[in-house]
C-alpha cells in the first residue's frame, strides 16, 4: 500500500507571544515543531504498513528549514520523504497549498491513501485535506478517530461529526484526516533519528510541479485570500462590580444576582 | 427582495434537525443580503424536510432550495459538494456561508476547490466593504489577535463558528419561496456510510448555567466541587485548557478557542486567569461572575461581578447555601 | 483558644485585623481547610489543632508586625507556603497563627544579572514562566509547581533536575527573612561572591520554617539551553539500569536529569492522568534528560549514552525531542506519587552515595521480602537519592509501617547515606533525627534555634526532636 503523509512545520505555538502595545507577533520565543496533529497522521500511515506492507511517503511545503520535521518522520517511519520548496509557492493559501500538494501527489505516480492531521496549529482552518481531495478527485473523511480496517481497494474508518460517529467505507485512493483521538504517536528511537539524519530528502521546485500543473495555482499569485489587515480584538470591559466580604456574604450576594437573573427562584 | 442570489446558506441538518448554527448564519445573511439589495437563499439537502424549509423562511430566506432525495438523507460529502456546485454554477451567489461545524467544514473546502474560488475559516464576524466585498474576519494564533481577510473570487465563501452571530426571531408569517430541485446523485461516490451511532456526550454549548474552573483548582478530584455545584444550579462544568491538557476532566467540557464557544446565561469563572484563548470562548455570556485570588487576572477585567478570594472557600459555602435554598424550596412544597 | 497566652484571643484576631485588614485574618475552621495539611500521606500526617487563625499579610512590613504580636503573647507561628511537603512540616500541630503569604507573589527578573527576584509567596510555576518571558531559564525542577519560593527555600528542595545544577541551595542568592521577634534582615543580595562573615544565608535555607519567615529571595537564572531532548532507555534487570548511571556520568556527558522508574509504577502514574507511557517494553527504565546548545551536540551526546546503555543491555534507546513529548513525560513522572498517594503510608526519600544506588535497592528488595509485601521505588537515579513508598494494603499498623522505615534507613547509613535527601524533617522525622546526627549537632541545632527564636513560637516541635 502506498500511503502518503501530508505534514507542515509550525511555529511553537504557546510560546508565540503576542506584543499587544506593538500590535504584533513576536515568534522569536517560538521553535519550529511538526504539527502535532500531522504526527498522529504519520503514526496511523506507519500502523497501517505495519499490518499491511507498503511504503509511507511524507511530503511537506515550506522554506528549506522544513526539512526538519521531514526528518523527524523519517525517524518516526516514514520511508521517504520529499520536501516542495520555492520562493514561488511561498504565501499561499489553503486553496493553493492544497493545489501544489496535490500536484506533488500526483507526480509521485500511483498512491492508495493520503492522510492528514485533522487540522494545523498555526493556521487552525482543517481545509487543506478535504481540499486536496477534491483537486485528486478522490472521496475523503474528516475527523477519523478510528481505522477499523483496510484491504486492496477500500478502508473503513469511524469518524466523529456533529453529535454522531459515522462508519464509512471509502473506496482507495483515498484521503483521510485524522483527530488526535485516533493514536499516540510512538517516540522515535534514537538509533532511527540518527539514520533519519543521514537519509537523502529530495527537495521539489517550481519547475518539477509546473510539468504537471497549472503554475498560475501556485503561492501568493495562486491564493484567492487576501489578508487585508491584521489586529488586537477588542475585549469589551464589563461593569466588573466588586463583590467582597466574607465567604458567606459572597455567596448570599451571588444567590442574589442569580435570583435578580430569574436562575434561582 | 429577490432576484439575484446575494448571498448562500448551507443549512446543515442532521436527523433532519436543522443546526442552530444556520439560523445565525441567516441573521447576519440577511444582513448582507439587504446592504447587497439582493435576495437570500439557503440550500437544503436531505429527506423529507418540507417542514424544515419552512422554518429557514421564517427566520430570513427569501428562498430554498430543496434537495430532497432518500439518498441525502445522511451527509455524503460528495453527494452534497455535487449538487450543491451546480447550484451555485447555476445561480451565482457572491457569498457562500458555511457553519464552522465539523460537517461543515468537512464540505465547504471540497465546494470551494470545486470552484476553485476562495475560503475563509471559522470567521467570527461578516461585513462588507464600499464596493460589496465580503470582509471575513477570523481569530489568530489562538483568537490573539484577529485577520480582516477578502477573497478576489466569486463566490466568497466562508464558514462561521457557532454562537457568534445573532438569529432573526421567528416569524411564521414571513414568505418566502420553496424551489425544489431534483438532485443528482452520482452512482458510486466511493463513500458508503455503514452506520452511524450517538456520540453522547455533554454539549456544553448549549449550556445555560456554565461552572468553569482553571488552574487554580489544585487537584482532579476537586473538580467534584464544581459537578455539584454545576448540578445543584442545572449547569453543566466548563472548563479551561490546563485542565483538559492534564487529562483531568475531557475535551468536550473544554471553552475556548481551540475548544467550545459558550454563550450561557451565566458563566462562572473559578480559577481562570482568563488568557486571550479562554475569553475567546466565553466572553459573549449574559453574566460573568470571576473568582480569583490574582486581583490582575485578565478575567477581571471582562466579568460582570468578581470575587477576589479563593475557590476553596466560595464553592464550599455556595454549595451549603444553595442546599438550604432547595430544601427551603421543597419544604415549602410539602 | 490561645490556652497558654492568657490574652482574650479577641483581642489578638482584632490586633491582627488592625495589620492586614478585616478581610484577612480568618477564623472560621471551614475556611482554612486547606492551610491544616500538607502533601503527607493521610494516615501519618500530623493532626492540625484546633484553636487556629489564618493571617495573609501583603508585606515583609505586615509579617513583622505580626511576629511582634505573637512574640509578645506566645503564640505560636506556623508559616506556609504551597503547602506540598511530605514530612508534615507545614501542618498547624498547635493552637497559634497560620501564616500565609501568598499574596506576597510579586517577582522582578532582573537580565542583566541573570537573577530574579521573587516574594516568598511566588509559585515554582510563576517563577518559572517569570524566567521564560525574559528569555532565562531556571534549571532546576524542585517538584510541585504550585510550591511557594518561601517553602523551596525553606525545605532546601531537590527534584529531578539536580545533577547538573543542583539543589535550590545553588541558586539562592540572597534573602530578606523577618525573625520571629520582628526585626527584618537582609542576607546576601545579587552577588555570585560573597565572603563576608558567617553565612546565615546558607543556615536558613533548609531550617524549614523553624528559625525565621522568609519573605524575598534572589534567586539565580541561567541562559535558555537552545536544545533539549529526553531519552527514555528500557532494561530487563534492573541492575543493568542501575549500572549504566554512573557509567554514563563517568564518561564526561552531564544529563540533566537521570530518572530511574519501574514500569509498574509508571504505567499506573500514566493511567492516572490519562495518558499514554511512550514505552511499554523493559521493567526498569532510565529517563535521561540533556540539554545543550545545538541539535549536533545533543545527538552526539546521545550516541555517546547509547554506547554505554547498549553495553549495559539496554533493550531500546527513545527520543522526545518536541516539547509536547518532553512534558508529557515529566507529567507522567511527576504523578507518580499523586498515583501512589491515596493507597500510601508512607514515602521515603533515602540518600545514599550515588555508586551505592544498586545496593541500596538490593536492601530494600530483601526488606520487602522479609515482610512478604511491594515496596514502589523511583528515584533520582543520579544523586543516589530513592524513593520508597510503604503502602497502606501491606501494613498492618502504623507500627509496623515504621519498623519497615527504621529498617530501609538503618541500611542507608550503613552505605554512607542520609534518611532524606529532599522532604526534611518536618515533623515526621523528628523520631529519626539522631539516627544521622550526633548528640553534639543536635544540641548546637537547640542552641542556634533558641538564639533566633527565644520563644520557640517559630514552627514550634519541627526538626528538632
Amino acid at each position: 500500500m502506498n500511503i502518503i503523509v501530508l505534514i507542515k512545520q509550525v511555529p511553537e505555538i504557546e510560546k508565540v507571544r503576542f506584543d499587544y502595545e506593538k500590535g504584533r507577533l513576536d515568534r522569536s520565543s517560538a521553535g519550529a515543531v511538526t504539527n502535532p496533529f500531522d504526527l498522529n497522521a504519520l503514526e496511523a500511515a506507519v500502523q497501517i504498513r505495519e499490518r499491511v506492507g507498503g511504503v509511507v511517503t511524507a511530503i511537506s511545503m515550506g522554506p528549506m528549514q522544513a526539512i526538519e520535521s521531514l526528518r523527524d518522520a523519517l525517524a518516526r517511519g516514514a520511508d521517504r520523504a520529499i520536501l516542495l520548496s520555492d520562493e514561488r509557492f511561498a504565501g499561499a493559501d489553503t486553496l493553493a497549498t492544497a493545489y501544489t500538494l496535490a500536484a506533488a501527489i500526483k507526480r509521485l505516480g500511483k498512491f492508495d491513501l493520503v492522510i492528514c492531521g485533522e487540522k494545523t496549529v498555526d493556521g487552525d482552518t482543517a481545509q487543506v485535506g478535504p481540499e486536496v481531495a477534491e483537486f485528486l478527485g478522490i472521496p475523503h473523511a474528516a475527523y477519523v478517530e478510528e481505522i477499523l480496517d483496510v484491504e486492496k481497494g477500500w478502508i473503513i474508518v469511524r469518524a466523529r461529526m456533529e453529535r454522531s460517529y459515522y462508519l464509512m467505507r471509502l473506496r482507495l485512493p483515498a484521503l483521510i484526516t485524522v483527530t488526535k483521538d485516533i493514536n499516540n504517536p510512538r517516540l522515535p528511537s534514537l538509533k532511527d533519528k540518527l539514520r533519519a539524519m543521514r537519509m537523502p530528502i529530495p527537495v521539489w521546485n517550481y519547475t518539477d510541479l509546473s510539468e504537471i500543473a497549472d503554475p498560475k495555482y501556485f503561492g501568493l499569485n495562486g491564493s484567492p485570500t487576501r489578508v487585508i489587515k491584521v489586529y488586537t480584538p477588542i475585549s469589551e470591559k464589563r461593569k466588573g462590580q466588586m463583590i467582597s466580604g466574607s465567604p458567606k456574604e459572597v455567596s448570599q450576594r451571588i444567590l442574589q444576582i442569580l435570583r435578580e437573573n430569574k436562575i434561582l427562584a | 427582495m429577490g432576484g439575484e442570489c446575494g448571498v448562500l446558506v448551507f443549512a446543515e441538518q442532521e436527523d433532519g434537525r436543522i443546526h442552530n448554527v444556520v439560523y445565525e448564519l441567516l441573521g447576519k445573511g440577511r444582513d448582507l443580503a439587504n446592504k447587497l439589495g439582493k435576495s437570500l437563499c439557503a440550500v437544503l439537502l436531505g429527506h423529507n424536510l418540507d417542514e424544515e424549509a419552512k422554518e429557514l423562511i421564517y427566520y430570513g430566506a427569501d428562498i430554498v432550495y430543496l434537495f430532497d432525495h432518500p439518498s441525502l438523507k445522511e451527509f455524503d460529502v460528495i453527494k452534497y459538494k455535487h449538487n450543491i456546485v451546480k447550484l451555485v454554477n447555476s445561480v451565482k451567489p457572491d457569498i457562500i456561508l458555511v457553519g464552522a461545524t465539523r460537517i461543515g467544514r468537512s464540505l465547504a473546502p471540497r465546494v470551494a476547490a470545486a470552484l476553485r474560488t476562495g475560503l475563509t475559516a471559522d470567521c467570527v464576524d461578516l461585513d462588507l466593504d464600499e464596493e460589496g466585498n465580503l470582509i471575513q474576519i477570523r481569530p489568530a494564533f489562538s483568537g490573539n489577535i484577529m485577520a480582516q481577510i477578502k477573497t478576489r473570487t466569486k463566490p466568497q465563501m466562508a464558514t462561521v463558528r457557532y454562537k457568534m452571530m445573532r438569529p432573526l426571531a421567528r416569524d411564521p408569517s414571513r414568505k418566502g419561496e420553496i424551489v425544489k430541485v431534483d438532485a443528482e446523485i452520482p452512482e458510486d461516490t466511493g463513500i458508503e456510510i455503514l452506520g452511524k451511532v450517538d456520540a453522547g456526550g455533554i454539549n456544553i454549548s448549549e449550556a445555560e448555567i456554565i461552572v468553569a474552573a482553571g488552574r487554580g483548582l489544585k487537584r482532579p478530584e476537586d473538580l467534584r466541587l464544581l459537578e455539584e455545584l454545576a448540578s445543584l444550579l442545572g449547569g453543566v462544568v466548563g472548563s479551561s485548557r490546563p485542565l483538559v491538557d492534564a487529562g483531568w476532566i475531557s475535551r468536550e467540557h473544554q471553552v475556548g478557542f481551540s475548544g467550545n464557544t459558550v454563550k450561557p446565561k451565566v458563566y462562572f469563572a473559578f480559577g481562570i486567569s482568563g488568557s486571550p484563548q479562554h475569553l475567546f470562548g466565553m466572553r459573549d455570556s449574559d453574566i460573568i461572575i470571576a473568582v480569583n485570588k490574582d486581583p490582575s487576572a485578565p478575567i477581571i477585567g471582562v466579568s460582570d461581578y468578581y470575587v477576589i478570594g479563593d475557590l476553596y472557600e466560595i464553592i464550599p459555602t455556595l454549595i451549603h447555601d444553595l442546599k438550604k435554598v432547595r430544601s427551603a424550596l421543597t419544604h415549602d412544597e410539602e | 483558644m490561645m490556652k497558654n497566652s492568657g490574652i482574650p484571643s479577641s483581642l489578638i484576631v482584632e490586633n491582627l485585623k488592625g495589620v492586614v485588614g478585616d478581610k484577612w485574618v480568618i477564623t472560621e475552621r471551614e475556611f482554612m481547610e486547606n492551610y491544616l495539611k500538607d502533601e503527607t500521606p493521610d494516615p501519618i500526617r500530623p493532626k492540625p489543632a484546633e484553636d487556629l487563625i489564618l493571617v495573609k499579610p501583603s508585606s515583609t512590613e505586615e509579617v513583622s508586625r505580626i511576629l511582634k504580636i505573637a512574640n509578645e503573647n506566645r503564640i505560636p507561628v506556623f508559616p506556609v507556603g504551597g503547602r506540598t511537603g511530605l514530612v508534615g512540616g507545614a501542618v498547624p500541630t498547635e493552637p497559634g497563627i497560620i501564616l500565609s503569604l501568598e499574596r506576597m507573589s510579586r517577582i522582578e527578573v532582573d537580565e542583566e544579572n541573570l537573577m530574579a527576584v521573587a516574594e516568598a509567596g511566588a509559585t515554582l510555576g510563576d517563577l518559572i514562566k517569570a524566567a521564560e518571558s525574559a528569555g532565562l531559564f531556571f534549571p532546576p525542577h524542585p517538584g510541585d509547581e504550585g510550591a511557594q519560593i518561601g517553602g523551596l527555600i525553606a525545605t532546601n528542595a531537590g527534584g529531578a533536575r539536580a545533577i547538573k545544577y543542583g539543589v535550590m541551595r545553588n541558586y539562592v542568592r540572597g534573602l530578606e527573612i523577618v525573625l520571629p521577634t520582628g526585626e527584618i534582615l537582609s542576607l546576601g543580595g545579587k552577588l555570585l561572591k560573597n565572603n563576608t562573615g558567617y553565612d546565615l544565608m546558607q543556615l536558613i535555607i533548609g531550617s524549614e520554617g523553624t528559625l525565621c519567615v522568609i519573605t524575598k529571595a534572589v534567586i539565580r537564572l541561567f541562559p535558555k539551553s537552545k536544545y533539549m531532548v529526553t531519552l527514555i532507555v528500557p532494561f530487563n534487570e534492573r541492575s543493568d539500569a542501575l549500572r549504566t548511571v554512573p557509567q554514563i556520568l563517568r564518561s564526561g556527558i552531564i544529563p540533566l536529569a537521570i530518572e530511574y522508574v519501574q514500569l509498574r509504577e509508571i504505567l499506573e502514574a500514566a493511567g492516572h492522568i490519562n495518558e499514554n507511557w511512550p514505552v511499554q517494553k523493559g521493567l526498569a527504565q532510565l529517563i535521561i534528560i540533556l540539554e545543550g546548545s545545538s541539535q549536533e551536540e545533543i545527538l552526539s551526546a546521545c550516541e555517546g549514552i547509547s554506547k554505554v546503555c547498549e553495553a549495559n543491555n539496554a533493550i531500546d534507546i527513545l527520543l522526545a525531542e518536541t516539547p509536547e513529548e518532553q512534558n508529557r513525560i515529566l507529567k507522567i513522572r511527576s504523578n507518580i506519587y499523586t498515583a501512589l498517594k491515596p493507597r500510601m503510608m508512607d514515602i521515603l526519600d533515602v540518600t545514599v552515595p550515588p555508586s551505592s544506588l544498586e545496593k541500596l535497592m538490593e536492601q530494600v528488595d530483601m526488606i520487602a521480602s522479609k515482610y512478604g509485601i511491594y515496596l514502589p521505588t523511583y528515584g533520582h537515579a543520579g544523586d543516589g537519592n530513592l524513593h520508597v513508598h510503604i503502602m497502606r494494603k501491606d501494613v498492618e499498623s502504623i507500627d509496623m509501617a515504621k519498623k519497615i522505615k527504621e529498617e530501609i534507613y538503618g541500611a542507608a547509613l550503613k552505605l554512607g547515606g542520609v534518611i532524606t535527601g529532599e522532604h526534611g524533617i518536618g515533623k515526621l522525622r523528628t523520631e529519626n533525627i539522631s539516627l544521622v546526627l550526633s548528640e553534639k549537632h543536635i544540641d548546637i541545632m537547640r542552641s542556634i534555634k533558641r538564639i533566633f527564636d527565644p520563644n520557640n513560637i517559630l514552627n514550634p516541635n519541627k526538626v528538632l526532636p
